[in-house]
């Protein structure tokens, strides 16, 4: 029945494509769940992974959804209560996350290892301030937007 | 006492002086591999680069909202163009420029994202007084429009490195909401090569 619903959404998604633009399908279940929990802002989604920047209590936190099963992951270490998160970006097998954040008045890009519950901090060389991070899919490689000598570059750091 | 040549008193010595700089011309690579593995393992963030020059001529501007595809082949900055913010498309490492005719006249560009292959282009566009979010398709050359529902606009979006699926942060009475969409019936899958001969990709569990 599911497959069918689905199957007459897409359908009419394509027939309706032809005259208004494309108009996907709306992943209902979640995005009433991410309703419900919040605000949510700045996503990043890599394979069925779902990385943003949440603010349930009035504090902005980074999440991890896992999109097939439709539930949150827990990031234990990583959202420190001193800390803001900026951006964030995930990679495909939601094991890395890059995180650009505050802390005590200084902005910092930070790459949270899920499976070994470690946060190291990146330094940016020559010195720079992040403002945000980008993870490519497998993981290999970060593209952080920095602010250095009155300019805003991109450096491409290889993740070891 | 005989004096000998010194190439007769010490036969080796010129030998072994030639020998010694040939050798060390031959070490070069090893100790240089050596020396990137060493400092590789004593700083591992070495290894970094900055994303190089833009290619067009007297607008080494500001670069803004890196995006990387999946096997790491194409980068996607913003760079300012009279005035407004606007997609650029390298090719990695050799900052091959890629012309994006989709997105003429559709400035301010903002929060591009690209698929595993670079084949989809994803970001918010300005289309007259509003903004959208739209896929450049550069294997067909089609640009897919994506309707929101309730006429909302939005602020950033991320597309799946498969080209699956699209979020989308719009801002809903007031307050910033992420929405996900299916465009598995929109989109062909941009996979892996290796995935794309074996067809659909599965979910990567965590490890």
């Amino acid at each position: 029945m599911t497959r069918l619903a689905s199957g007459l959404g897409a359908a009419l998604a394509l027939l309706l494509s032809g005259c208004m633009g494309t108009m996907p399908l709306p992943m209902g279940p979640l995005n009433s769940q991410l309703v419900q929990q919040g605000s949510h802002r700045d996503p990043s989604l890599s394979g069925p992974w779902l990385a943003l920047i949440a603010n349930r209590t009035g504090r902005d936190q980074v999440e991890l959804v896992d999109v097939e099963r439709q539930r949150p992951v827990p990031l234990p270490g990583l959202n420190r209560p001193d800390a803001r998160p900026l951006s964030v970006g995930v990679d495909g097998t939601g094991e890395r996350l890059a995180v650009v954040r505050e802390v005590a008045g200084r902005t910092e890009v930070v790459l949270y290892r899920r499976g070994l519950l470690s946060t190291e901090i990146i330094p940016m060389a020559p010195a720079g301030v992040p403002r945000r991070a980008a993870l490519r899919a497998d993981g290999r490689e970060l593209a952080v937007e920095v602010s250095r000598d009155g300019r805003v570059q991109v450096d491409l750091i290889q993740v070891p | 006492m005989t004096i000998r040549p010194a190439s007769t008193t010490d036969p080796l010595a010129p030998r072994s002086c030639s020998l010694a700089i040939a050798d060390r011309l031959k070490i070069v690579p090893v100790l240089l591999g050596l020396c990137w593995a060493t400092q590789a393992c004593a700083a591992p963030w070495q290894a970094r680069r900055s994303a190089g020059p833009t290619g067009l001529l007297g607008q080494e501007t500001d670069r803004q909202e890196p995006a990387l595809s999946g096997n790491g082949q194409w980068l996607a900055t913003l760079l300012l163009r009279d005035g407004r913010p606007s997609l650029l498309l390298q090719e990695q490492p050799s900052g091959r420029r890629v012309p994006l005719p989709n997105l003429r006249g559709l400035t301010p560009h903002r929060s591009p994202s690209l698929s595993w292959n670079g084949r989809y282009v994803a970001l918010v566009v300005q289309q007259g007084p509003r903004r959208q979010a739209v896929v450049d398709d550069r294997a067909s050359g089609r640009l897919h429009r994506i309707q929101l529902p309730m006429g909302l606009e939005p602020e950033r979006l991320s597309l799946a490195p498969d080209g699956r699926r699209l979020a989308i942060a719009t801002v809903v009475q007031g307050r910033p909401q992420v929405q996900l969409f299916d465009l598995s019936g929109v989109l062909e899958p941009d996979l892996p090569p290796a995935q794309g001969l074996r067809g659909p990709a599965t979910p990567m569990e965590t490890p």
